[in-house]
């Protein structure tokens, strides 16, 4: 057993290592990231800012509850992306038959994919995130204790893997399609609008999908009422910080699965 | 002529055969459309009017802004990369017409083929969900659809400028996407600049960004009178000038780095 994961761990470092060498080769995509991403995010708050200042409060959702559910969901986006960034471009390895090479190794084909590609550059998504998070949680007077930042802890890894799963199915369809690369940016947009605004926004048949269907609530907006003690949205039993990691365990096992059944159909085109 | 036309005609072809490409960016808008809207909608309850705008203004704003993005979407800076890139320039530059002539047709197809696939359906379904957006008055819908074309010009040089900051570094990596952030940032795209503090729009007025899409969208919606709406196509124009010199001069600094690799 414990041989078992010092091999598994052994063979992810060293995935690791190559990620961050081949990141490094073309810096002119460092900048532009490092320009890029802290913009989007801080213009998207002082969007919300400038909102809440000349209208009102978001259906009772105050700017430093704003802040706290935005940088919160930034949080889990960024953990996404260092760990799961490969699932976007399911569709292109599939298409130059890349998956060739991992089916011929000694591992999971799963495990392999999982660990090929830490993006440390999406470190960079967590900087906005870290600094908007805090602000929000100084402004809305949350108290960071120890037992609140295991919340956290368990909510973060909990949405980044909703997230991922998510990416991972969407992605998974390349595997009968051949394609599905154009699906990103529409769940990445789907992601960021459930996730970084409250849910209670919206009329509340989406609010139904977003939590039944497609569970982007449980990202960050329901862990987030339950930490700000908001109480306008659809009751479940239990608390919500702890559905959070149950929903992503849940929807990673289905993506694994999916992957599974999708690599059994994988034809190895390419050369 | 005939060659730009030929160039607009071969890319919107292209264009309309990826299919689910179409789908999936219709989709990425409406949901962008709906949030927008509903996060409008949500800062309205019980207020009124808010810098002499009302809600029903506010909802025709946020419909039409994502129309026109997904028109304003230029490709230049990515061309212009992608050729440096890989050599191509040099192929692009033995071409009976200047290559920006290409270029633009290409943008120009694009253009054309985004109104047909991407911004009708989202009229349509604009106008199923949350009623049709009218125009303030007739002659405004002309100057709207005139401005949108001013915007267009706009965005398209500042998408030339980016691109050929490639010749001097080979890879621009995405400085396009920088570019794109500022622009979304400034422009009044999500939320127009007379709801920011007062400093901030007078800076923004001596930047370029918010007459791509707060000038037309502003008089599309009656937030300025028709005087105001001539001065500011005046002010469109002024930049449209002012860049396209600019470009003249980087692409006469550009035409002697032009550096062949690739095979």
């Amino acid at each position: 057993m414990s041989s078992n994961v010092k091999y598994h761990l052994s063979v992810s470092s060293c995935f690791a290592r190559m990620a961050i060498q081949r990141q490094l080769e073309y810096p002119s995509f460092l900048v532009s990231w490092l320009l890029m991403i802290p913009i989007q995010y801080f213009a998207g708050i002082l969007m919300l800012k400038v909102i809440v200042e000349k209208f009102q409060a978001l259906n009772g959702w105050t700017f430093p509850q704003l802040a706290f559910v935005y940088g919160l969901g930034l949080l889990s986006h960024g953990l996404m992306v260092v760990l799961f960034i490969q699932s976007w471009n399911i569709g292109g390895m599939v298409r130059h038959g890349e998956f060739d090479r991992m089916l011929l190794r000694p591992a999971n084909v799963f495990f392999q994919f999982a660990v090929m590609h830490i993006n440390f550059i999406g470190l960079i998504d967590l900087i906005p995130g870290v600094i908007i998070f805090l602000y929000g949680c100084d402004l809305a007077g949350f108290h960071l204790g120890p037992i609140n930042i295991i919340k956290l802890l368990l909510v973060v890894v909990g949405g980044a893997l909703i997230r991922g799963a998510f990416f991972i199915i969407t992605g998974s369809i390349a595997f009968w399609t051949k394609s599905s690369e154009s699906l990103v940016g529409f769940s990445l947009n789907l992601m960021q609008r459930s996730a970084m605004y409250p849910l209670s926004i919206y009329p509340y048949i989406i609010q139904m999908v977003l939590t039944f269907i497609i569970p982007f609530g449980f990202i960050c907006f329901y862990p987030a009422c339950d930490f700000l003690g908001q109480n306008d949205r659809i009751m479940l039993p239990l608390d919500f910080v702890g559905w959070t990691p149950l929903v992503g365990g849940a929807m990673f096992v289905l993506a694994n699965k999916l992957f599974n059944m999708g690599l059994k159909n994988y034809e190895s085109s390419g050369s | 002529m005939f060659a730009f036309i030929y160039l607009a005609k071969m890319r919107i072809l292209t264009l309309l055969t990826y299919r689910f490409e179409v789908f999936v960016a219709v989709g990425s808008n409406i949901i962008m459309m709906f949030a927008t809207v509903f996060l409008w909608k949500s800062a309205y309850i019980g207020i009124d009017t808010v810098e002499g705008l009302k809600e029903q203004q506010m909802v025709t704003y946020s419909i039409l802004s994502v129309l026109l993005s997904t028109i304003l979407s230029c490709n230049v800076q990515n061309i212009i990369n992608e050729r440096v890139r890989d050599g191509q320039v040099a192929v692009d530059l033995f071409k009976p017409i200047s290559i920006f002539v290409c270029y633009l047709a290409d943008d120009v197809g694009r253009v054309i083929s985004s109104l047909l696939n991407k911004a009708f359906p989202l009229l349509i379904i604009g106008i199923v969900f949350f009623g049709v957006p009218y125009p303030r008055t007739t002659i405004v819908f002309f100057a709207f659809i005139a401005s949108c074309g001013l915007s267009f010009a706009i965005s398209w040089l500042l998408s030339a400028l980016v691109g050929m900051m490639a010749f001097w570094v080979m890879e621009l990596g995405n400085m396009g996407r920088v570019k794109d952030a500022i622009v979304g940032a400034l422009s009044g795209r999500l939320v127009p600049l007379w709801f920011f503090p007062t400093s901030f729009i007078t800076v923004s007025k001596y930047l370029p960004f918010q007459y791509i899409y707060q000038t037309p969208l502003g008089m599309y919606i009656g937030k300025m009178s028709l005087n105001e709406a001539l001065t500011a196509m005046m002010i469109q124009g002024i930049w449209i000038i002012v860049l396209l010199s600019v470009c003249a001069l980087v692409w006469n600094a550009a035409k002697k780095r032009v550096l062949t690799q690739g095979g």
